[in-house]
């Protein structure tokens, strides 16, 4: 159908951004595809190695995910955050990386995780990382008009790994996000052997803090480490002043608060988990 | 323009909708279901919660055709002003409710929350709420409300189950 409307139709699922788009004009489609009510699409499984969501998975799925509570905690504790009850049970985690928002809860964690996509066009189907699906505020490289992400996919969680989520914002519901971090963390034998940590919103995307990550691996995992960690965040990122989310530099000072309690409560979990 | 055709609360109506319209704005025009109100119209207030194929949902974040052969379940649907729902009965004994614009929204969100969690706690029942405002009350007495609510009916399976011994 997409193919015939030749770019003039556009995906529908969850609709809770879009349908606001539509009626604030931002957006105008001659047609929408509605995808919602398509059985199976729904699914969130794991081949024992990698972790798969359709792209009909909601919020309140995640939140409800046993097998995700366990393998991706991060992604789990992100989703419980979008929005209230009624907005969670309708969108989607695909719809959350398709509207390419840097605020987002759900695909900072799922960057964070190292997420790829696949995506069904024209010309078949590609892979994509999340992590190049974004191409400035809003603009996703996923032109809904022309494909679909069929599948979300990630790594399960192994022995001597764990991750985090933790978002600051101006109510405990219904807000969005000032900032966000999300925390992936390997060890063994108490020293870090990989990392990776996101921040939102601090650019048009969601943000990679790559030298805390470079700085964090291969260090011990003690209170100097993290804190040396989280100043290095800071360094790092940008954001924005903003009237909805607070001055840049407030942020800015606030991020390495947030990275600092994101870090620890991954690495808590580390503990436990080895325990 | 389409015609559609929905269950609502228990009833199959058929109606116009337009491509772009809301299921919110096809209730209330189309359908004439004015107990679904209108606040924000952009997912913050929760006022036109209905519950769609037992799921709360925003219906002014839901096109009217993607409800198409749905059930929905309105304030309406649960209960009569001579038999009225538990929830109903609670909000009107703890007086939960003051202009009573956001009560509808209110009772289908504690109604999604006791059937999927019957015997929330407190913090649940926030959290269950937390995707509705209320202007006038401060949520002390929904909360108490829907907590009565939520005794009321496990007390009420309890007799239930002693009967049936
Ligand atoms: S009118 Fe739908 S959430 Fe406010
Ligand atoms: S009673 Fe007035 S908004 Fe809740």
């Amino acid at each position: 159908m997409l193919l015939r409307e030749d770019g003039k139709a556009r995906l529908i699922a969850g609709g809770t951004d879009l349908i606001l788009e539509i009626r604030d004009h931002a957006n105008s489609f001659e047609a929408l595809v509605d995808v919602s009510r398509i059985p199976g699409l729904d699914r969130i499984h794991s081949d024992g190695e990698r972790i798969h969501l359709g792209p009909l998975v909601t919020m309140t799925q995640v939140e409800e995910s046993l097998l995700l509570k366990q393998h991706a905690i991060a992604l789990w504790e992100a989703c419980s955050w979008v929005g209230g009850p009624q907005i969670r049970n309708r969108a989607t985690l695909a719809g959350n990386i398709v509207s390419a928002q840097p605020a987002a809860d759900g695909a900072i964690a799922l960057v964070a995780l190292n997420a790829g996509l696949k995506i069904l066009g024209f010309q078949g189907e590609r892979d994509l990382m999340l992590s190049d699906s974004y191409i400035g505020v809003g603009r996703s490289a996923i032109d809904a008009s022309r494909e679909m992400i069929t599948c979300i996919e990630f790594e399960g969680q192994h022995q001597g790994e764990a991750s985090a989520f933790r978002r600051m914002a101006q109510r405990k519901a219904m807000a969005l996000p000032q900032l966000n971090c999300a925390v992936w963390i390997a060890s063994s034998v108490g020293y870090c052997t990989n990392a990776r940590i996101a921040v939102g919103p601090v650019a048009t995307m969601p943000f990679r803090a790559r030298q805390a990550e470079a700085y964090l691996v291969g260090k011990p995992l003690t209170d100097e480490t993290i804190t040396a960690c989280a100043a290095a965040i800071q360094e790092e990122v940008q954001p924005r002043d903003s009237m909805l989310r607070g001055s840049g530099l407030y942020r800015k000072e606030m991020a390495e608060a947030l990275a600092r309690e994101t870090i620890k409560l991954a690495i808590s979990r580390l503990e436990g988990s080895l325990a | 323009m389409k015609h559609i055709r929905l269950q609502i609360n228990g009833v199959w109506r058929t109606g116009w909708a337009n491509p772009g319209q809301t299921l919110l704005d096809f209730l209330r025009e189309e359908l004439n279901c004015t107990e679904v109100k209108k606040g924000c119209g952009k997912g913050d207030c929760g006022a036109c919660t209905v519950i769609m194929n037992g799921i709360s949902i925003d219906s002014c974040l839901t096109l009217a055709l993607q409800a198409e052969g749905a059930e929905i379940i309105t304030a309406k649907g649960l209960g009569t002003k001579d038999n009225p729902h538990p929830l109903q009965e609670a909000f009107i004994e703890k007086g939960a409710f003051q202009c009573g614009f956001c009560t509808p929204g209110m009772i289908l969100s504690a109604k999604a929350l006791l059937d999927k969690n019957p015997k929330p706690n407190r913090e649940e029942i926030r959290r269950g709420l937390s995707g509705n405002i209320c202007r006038c009350t401060g949520y002390r007495k929904i909360e108490e409300a829907v907590a009565s609510a939520s005794e009321r009916s496990s007390n009420q399976s309890d007799d239930r189950e002693l009967k049936d011994q």
